[in-house]
């Protein structure tokens, strides 16, 4: 067993080089502490490339070991990427925010993981580097290979940073869920939406909901659906009922019946809907 | 198992332990450290009775490392005394009731004392999430609430924050 915090990107790349595949990276720890841990561990809670928040050129650069509650706390996130910050202050609890981190959240590859589901609807891309030194930038969705499996793998590649970009103006994003309780509670579905708005008409949608698939689901004909649709009550209507019809959705014994988790996802994607259109055109009043 | 040398700043003073970092920072504390006031509830980070502040967060210590704590500064709630002399918020839990069984107070306490680090005027909102990830089957949490709000006046009237 050996446990390494590591604080830079070539230490982390050389290691996982000559280590082979009993080591893995480890940031936050919050899930992965639970399960039977590998021989070694390479920590990168502390890597300044990893830890990242700033707008570069119109595009958002969010460390993948920035932790739920930064992400929460920051004024800049809030302002370009709404729903993230909604997600991240419903994950867990102030303790598991503290610990838990952005990359961890997509690659623990839980199907309702809120951070995902708004980084989905964000439209962000991951930036991996492999060890040999290759990179690649890959949508969120591609990074699921099952349920509760990640298509990364954290022997050989590290997640470094999520971008988003963030110069479209009139654009507004929201997320919202439903849990048992407001803390300490896996969402029984959760759904977000990134939205552009011009002449007070849909230009643009994302809407993501879960957990529907294994990683968070786009819902392309309702995004198509609301295209050139006006701000008002009714699009957001239509929009609810058409999501309810196009997901395909399973209820657990442990949660709530499939029925339910249909109608809720249909309530959530309303809400969502509205309230990103909301801030799209407070943007643009700014603007 | 391979131990290695783990150097961490606990409750103020600089300590080194020869230790499996793979543990919980939990089982450090309790097991190797002789420190039982951090309790261990579920083990799995869902209901906050083994809260310790790590680098001034609460955090739950049964999902932390140990190796993660190396370099850095750990406190629990045996730092909250000073001698014979208690805490406000120790203080406060016992003067408004907020203790019936008495598991989760340490972290609940440690959760309220990060809050109170951040916030020396906390809302009652604010209070209810500082200690949204700490569970108590037993008092309530009203009990809680009023202890915490009454602690950050007492550090008020006594100018010190925590």
């Amino acid at each position: 067993m050996s446990y390494q915090v590591v604080s830079n990107l070539e230490q982390v790349l050389s290691a996982l080089k000559n280590r082979g595949e009993n080591s893995r990276i480890i940031a936050g720890g919050t899930d992965l502490f639970l399960e039977k841990l590998p021989e070694k561990l390479l920590d990168i809670s502390a890597l300044a490339e990893a830890l990242v928040i700033e707008e570069r050129g119109g595009t958002m650069l969010i460390g993948a070991a920035v932790t739920h509650a930064r992400a929460v706390a920051s004024p800049l996130l809030a302002k370009k990427v709404k729903a993230l910050t909604e997600a991240c202050a419903q994950v867990g609890s102030p303790q598991v925010r503290n610990l838990g981190t952005l990359g961890g959240n997509v690659i623990n590859a839980a199907p309702a993981a809120d951070a995902a589901v708004a980084l989905a609807a964000l439209g962000a891309k991951a930036e991996l580097i492999h060890y040999s030194g290759n990179t690649r930038t890959v949508e969120i969705e591609e990074l699921y290979a099952g349920f509760n499996c990640s298509a990364i793998d954290s022997c050989q590649e590290l997640l470094l940073r999520f971008v988003v970009n963030s110069s479209d103006s009139g654009s507004g994003s929201a997320f919202a869920r439903l849990a048992a309780r407001k803390s300490l509670a896996l969402p029984l579905a959760n759904a977000a939406a990134w939205l552009r708005v011009e002449h007070n008409c849909l230009q643009e949608v994302r809407l993501v909901v879960a957990p529907v698939k294994p990683a968070p689901t786009r819902l392309f004909k309702t995004e198509s659906l609301l295209v050139g649709r006006p701000l008002i009550a009714e699009s957001w209507r239509e929009a609810a009922g058409a999501a309810m019809d196009e997901v395909e959705v399973r209820g657990s014994l442990l949660r709530c019946s499939a029925d339910y988790r249909r109608h809720l996802i249909g309530v959530l994607v309303g809400r969502v809907l509205e309230t990103a259109a909301g801030r799209a055109l407070t943007a643009k009043g700014e603007a | 198992m391979q131990k290695e040398q783990i150097c961490f700043t606990l409750n103020g003073e600089t300590i080194e332990v020869y230790t499996d970092p793979t543990i919980s920072l939990l089982r450090l504390l309790r097991d190797e450290l002789g420190l039982t006031g951090t309790k261990e509830g579920c083990g799995e980070g869902e209901c906050g009775a083994c809260t310790v502040i790590l680098d001034g967060m609460a955090v739950n210590s049964c999902l932390v490392p140990a190796g993660k704590a190396k370099n850095r500064s750990v406190l629990t709630i045996e730092s909250l005394a000073k001698g014979d002399k208690y805490h406000p918020l120790q203080e406060a839990f016992v003067e408004k009731g907020a203790v019936q069984c008495g598991f989760c107070s340490p972290g609940m306490i440690m959760s309220a004392y990060a809050l109170l680090q951040e916030s020396s005027e906390p809302t009652s909102i604010e209070i209810r999430t500082a200690i949204s990830g700490n569970l108590c089957r037993c008092s309530g949490y009203k009990q809680i609430e009023e202890a915490v709000l009454s602690a950050a006046e007492k550090l008020k009237n006594r100018g010190e924050s925590g």
